[in-house]
């Protein structure tokens, strides 16, 4: 090797001397060993937490030994290369100052996070609704959390979002209700109709027998009775018992001839009993239309 | 019971065989090296049934096997999941009261390549609707099942598809046991074939109060007259010697 680098041909230590030369050797071995030892213990911290605890704590755990990991490997490249972190840190302390009034912002989504972590309103692969946004967690990070959607839309939303509104964890339990609402004409036979309801209930392949079916009498609407029909379901299934239960109702009532009313309006002339006054206030031959139309 | 159903079954060439089990049909074949399997279920069948071929609205399912052969085997199993059985007459049984029951349940059929023993489908003799067992928060999903909980069996038909299960049923409590309901694991239980009917292995519970877990006792105990050589499958999951859980209360409260 010293002889290579010192051939006729070819010298390095034309461009760089000695003592620089074994410091640059040292800082490349330094990354080359420590960068795959990092990324391996990100991967089994990732793997190990997430087994024993949760996806999301395997997230963090990853992150936390890769990036402490990384501060202390650039830490040593830098007192190889004699740089001095004294007035680095001093500098730092300044910059500190003036960095802390610009990020406040992400100081917050910083310390959101950390309560997010504690509290665990939801973890990674849980289905949330935040406002307008529905989706499927993708990662729990320090300043936002990424969901993507179920059209395939990634949304980040910053922590400090998450914090100060309503949050709606889907999945959190494990069965959930569905509830339909379902008008009748009045003059169907409410027994029946809840007879009905219950079948179509017991026979969906999604639905769950206990909790029970509900039929609850919700209100006498402007043209039909209004029916709450509660079904549960285990969540996996909760969208095929939507999709499949209205349609199995529909065609059941069809079936049976229980009418679903739509708005009805009936126009009255001041009083119910009597029809509608109709008055004529030109009358014109029908002979006289016809040559009209002729000429 | 069909015994043409059970056991292994040689599929022939592009000949489709035929056979049906309680509300399962099912059309077999062996077609260009690969096992096909076509199933349905009475009353979603639409037009009449044949033997020669599945209806049109039934799918096929094909199997490449790295052994090529047309040799299956159809055996008996218990549901995939526990099954919670409503007593269709509600049975109290007194303080320090102990009883024999005996349930039916559906079986699953299990589809093997012989040669390989490797399993292609299972699927349930008679579909049954799936329930829950526990609270809202926590608990177990289940499949839900009538018994009518007899005491004797003598006055039944036999019916290809049902598996009689023992139970006998201790009341350790100094409170009446209403046995309108139960979570049956029938995971840990093995079918036997007798006298031309399937039998499972002797369940125990003992019930110690209705705020404490029941024992359940699936240590493999042979109904009288059975012997193990008699065995056609084993449990899914591992006998224990005793099993304490939540067997009768349902923990459900009024939901809004």
């Amino acid at each position: 090797m010293e002889i290579l680098l010192q051939s006729s041909f070819f010298s390095i230590y034309k461009y760089i001397s000695r003592e620089h030369f074994q410091v640059l050797i040292k800082v490349v071995l330094i990354l080359v060993i420590t960068l795959p030892v990092l990324l391996g213990i990100r991967k089994w911290a990732n793997h190990f937490f997430s087994k024993k605890y949760a996806p999301h704590y395997g997230m963090l755990a990853g992150k936390l030994f890769f990036y402490t990991g990384l501060v202390i490997t650039i830490v040593t490249v830098m007192d190889q290369l004699g740089i001095s972190l004294a007035p680095l840190l001093a500098g730092a302390g300044i910059i500190g100052v003036a960095l802390g009034f610009a990020s406040q912002t992400s100081v917050s989504n910083i310390i959101s996070g950390l309560f997010l972590i504690a509290e665990q309103p939801f973890k990674v692969e849980d289905v949330i609704s935040v406002g307008n946004t529905i989706g499927i967690v993708m990662s729990i990070d320090a300043l936002s959390i990424k969901i993507r959607t179920f059209d395939n839309k990634f949304v980040r939303i910053p922590n400090e979002t998450i914090i100060k509104n309503e949050v709606t964890n889907l999945t959190r339990f494990p069965i959930r209700r569905y509830d339909a609402k379902i008008s009748v004409a009045y003059k169907e036979d409410i027994g029946r109709v809840r007879d009905i309801l219950l079948d179509v209930a017991e026979k969906n392949q999604y639905s769950l027998s206990e909790p029970e079916p509900q039929i609850i009498f919700d209100a006498f609407g402007s043209s039909s009775i209004d029916l709450d029909f509660r079904v549960w379901a285990p969540v996996s299934d909760w969208l095929a018992v939507k999709n499949t239960i209205q349609e199995e109702v529909k065609k059941r009532f069809d079936e049976e001839e229980i009418e679903i009313p739509f708005p009805h309006v009936s126009l009255y002339a001041g009083s119910a009993s009597k029809p509608l006054e109709v008055e004529m206030v030109q009358k014109r031959e029908v002979g006289e239309e016809e040559a009209k139309s002729t000429q | 019971m069909d015994n043409k159903f059970w056991g292994e079954v040689s599929l022939q060439e592009s000949k489709i065989q035929y056979f049906s089990l309680g509300d399962l049909h099912l059309w077999l074949r062996f077609q260009d090296e690969e096992i096909w399997i076509a199933h349905g279920y009475s009353g979603e069948l639409i037009g009449t049934i044949q033997d020669k071929k599945p209806p049109k609205d039934v799918e096929w399912s094909r199997w490449a096997m790295k052994v090529v052969s047309g040799d299956i085997r159809i055996q008996p199993v218990f549901p995939d999941l526990p099954l919670v059985v409503n007593s269709e007459y509600p049975l109290k049984v007194s303080p320090e009261t102990q009883i024999q029951i005996y349930t039916r349940i559906p079986v699953w059929i299990r589809i093997e390549q012989a040669k390989t023993d490797y399993q292609l489908t299972e699927l349930p003799a008679v579909k049954l609707s799936r329930t829950w067992f526990g609270t809202p928060i926590e608990g177990e999903l289940c499949y839900h099942a009538m018994t009518r909980a007899r005491r004797d069996l003598s006055k039944i038909d036999k019916k290809s598809y049902l598996v009689t299960c023992p139970i006998f049923v201790s009341n350790k409590s100094m409170e009446e046991l209403n046995f309108e309901r139960f979570c049956f694991r029938v995971e840990r239980l093995s079918i036997y074939e007798h006298n031309d009917e399937f039998w499972a292995d002797e369940t125990r519970i003992i019930y110690h109060g209705e705020n404490l877990n029941s024992d359940i006792i699936m240590a493999g105990k042979l109904p009288e007259g059975i012997q193990k050589k008699q065995l056609l499958t084993k449990p899914r999951k591992e006998i224990k010697k005793s099993l304490a859980t939540r067997t009768f209360k349902r923990f459900f409260q009024t939901h809004f």
